[in-house]
């Protein structure tokens, strides 16, 4: 049961993960329109948040990327895009989380950006490649949408994040205090 | 890295077994997470489909009157088709193709990619570059088959290395204007290089012509809603109003043409 313990966080992301193609596909009436379109991501939420919570963990990072191979596998069919953003956002957010304000708002904030961030690494990554070839304006009008989902998203799982990663740190030996 | 995995997925008939695996794995995930969501969105389509139901009634009454006629005429036509096929001693045209009915168990969740994973992979018989219909007309096509799943490009899709479907219509003088569908803007569709587009009168239905190799003939794609010139002023750009259910797909059909390519 220990063992399991360990992997709470890493089953609870990869859930996460899955979670993000359903309810994009439950929502794409509201979310997907024509001209303007909101991401839906549980995973960013989550990685940002065990990032800036258990920032010393390194495994956190290779959780993140193992997460980010399996999103691409499922929802692309090509490595490259969700594998390097997943980590690198976690890496990035481990190394400047002791600077940051350990708040709720502030924590807000953070989501935003990264939310912000993986949005543009993916924008360039179809620039660069050629899969899609979305506008400037068509990134620029999706920042609000997304962040209004991000908002919704980080209001929802919280408190759920928080919890799992104080309880639970991704593959740290859970009999350390006994 | 981003490179090379997408060459393969363009190149390659089916992807490697880790990957596979993988996919297949998580679709069957997918699924029970899609269940309660499932439930959910199902009660509030059920409600909003009752408030249209009064409408949907009188307009299927209407359309039931002469329902009786046309069956017995497709009947008749299908007979008489059957019995002109096997006076030409031919097997299998370009128009014969088999159906297989899937779910929708998600979509990529970032957005700009047009992408949906569907229930049905290789054991049902799907293979790559299969065309995909849901509503009314094609809505894309296969671009990755698992096992058990499968990956859905959108015909809406901006990925330059996308195959294109290649259609016809018929003209105001009676002839076939053949051409291929483009992407025009965000969820818009164009009928490019057509060589007469004047005798294409708006409203006109465009249809697959089964020469790409892939699609069977005779599938609705959409309907001509302008013609315009192309950036350039050199050739005619068909407009056309996509007649699948691009926005709100949840049941789709993927279509097995029967004749060889």
């Amino acid at each position: 049961m220990t063992t399991v313990k360990r992997w709470y966080i890493g089953i609870a992301l990869f859930l996460t993960m899955i979670l993000d193609g359903s309810l994009a596909w439950a929502f794409q009436k509201i979310i997907f329109h024509p001209d303007f379109g909101a991401a839906c991501w549980f995973s960013v939420v989550g990685i940002t948040l065990i990032a800036l919570r258990n920032d010393l963990n390194i495994n956190n990072m290779w959780l993140a990327l193992g997460i980010g191979i399996l999103a691409d596998m499922f929802y692309f069919g090509y490595l490259g895009v969700y594998t390097v953003a997943f980590p690198l956002l976690c890496f990035i957010l481990q190394k400047l989380a002791r600077f940051l304000p350990e708040t709720f708002w502030f924590r807000l904030i953070i989501c935003l950006v990264s939310y912000l961030f993986v949005s543009f690494y993916v924008f360039m990554m179809y620039i660069i490649v050629g899969t899609q070839q979305p506008t400037l304006s068509s990134f620029l009008l999706s920042i609000v949408p997304s962040w209004i989902v991000c908002m919704l998203i980080y209001f929802l799982s919280y408190t759920f994040w928080i919890n799992l990663i104080d309880k639970y740190p991704f593959l740290e030996n859970q009999r350390n205090y006994f | 890295m981003l490179s090379i995995t997408v060459r393969m997925r363009n190149n390659r008939k089916s992807p490697i077994f880790i990957q596979k695996l993988g996919n297949d794995t998580m679709s069957i995930v997918s699924q029970v997470v899609d269940l309660p969501i499932r439930l959910i969105s199902g009660g509030t389509d059920s409600v909003q489909e009752l408030v249209n139901a009064e409408n949907e009634n009188d307009h299927l009454k209407q359309q039931v009157t002469s329902l009786s006629q046309t069956k017995a005429r497709n009947n008749a036509l299908e007979a008489e088709n059957v019995q002109l096929k096997d006076a030409l001693k031919l097997k299998e045209t370009l128009t014969d193709y088999d159906i297989v009915d899937a779910s929708v168990i998600s979509r990529s969740p970032d957005t700009w990619s047009d992408l949906l994973i569907i229930n049905k992979g290789s054991q049902a018989g799907l293979k790559k570059n299969m065309p995909v219909m849901s509503g009314k007309g094609v809505i894309g096509r296969i671009i990755e088959v698992d096992a058990t799943s499968s990956k859905v490009e959108l015909i809406t899709s901006t990925d330059k290395s996308a195959n294109r479907f290649s259609v016809e219509a018929s003209s105001t003088n009676g002839k076939k204007v053949h051409g291929i569908i483009s992407v025009y803007g965000k969820n818009q569709l164009a009928f490019t290089q057509v060589v007469d587009s004047s005798k294409l009168k708006k409203g006109t239905e465009v249809y697959t012509s089964g020469m790409g190799g892939n699609s069977p003939k005779g599938l609705l794609v959409g309907t001509v809603t302008k013609t315009t010139r192309d950036s350039f002023g050199l050739s005619d750009v068909v407009r056309i109003r996509p007649a699948g259910n691009l926005n709100d797909a949840s049941v789709v059909s993927v279509i097995k043409r029967k004749v060889a390519d």
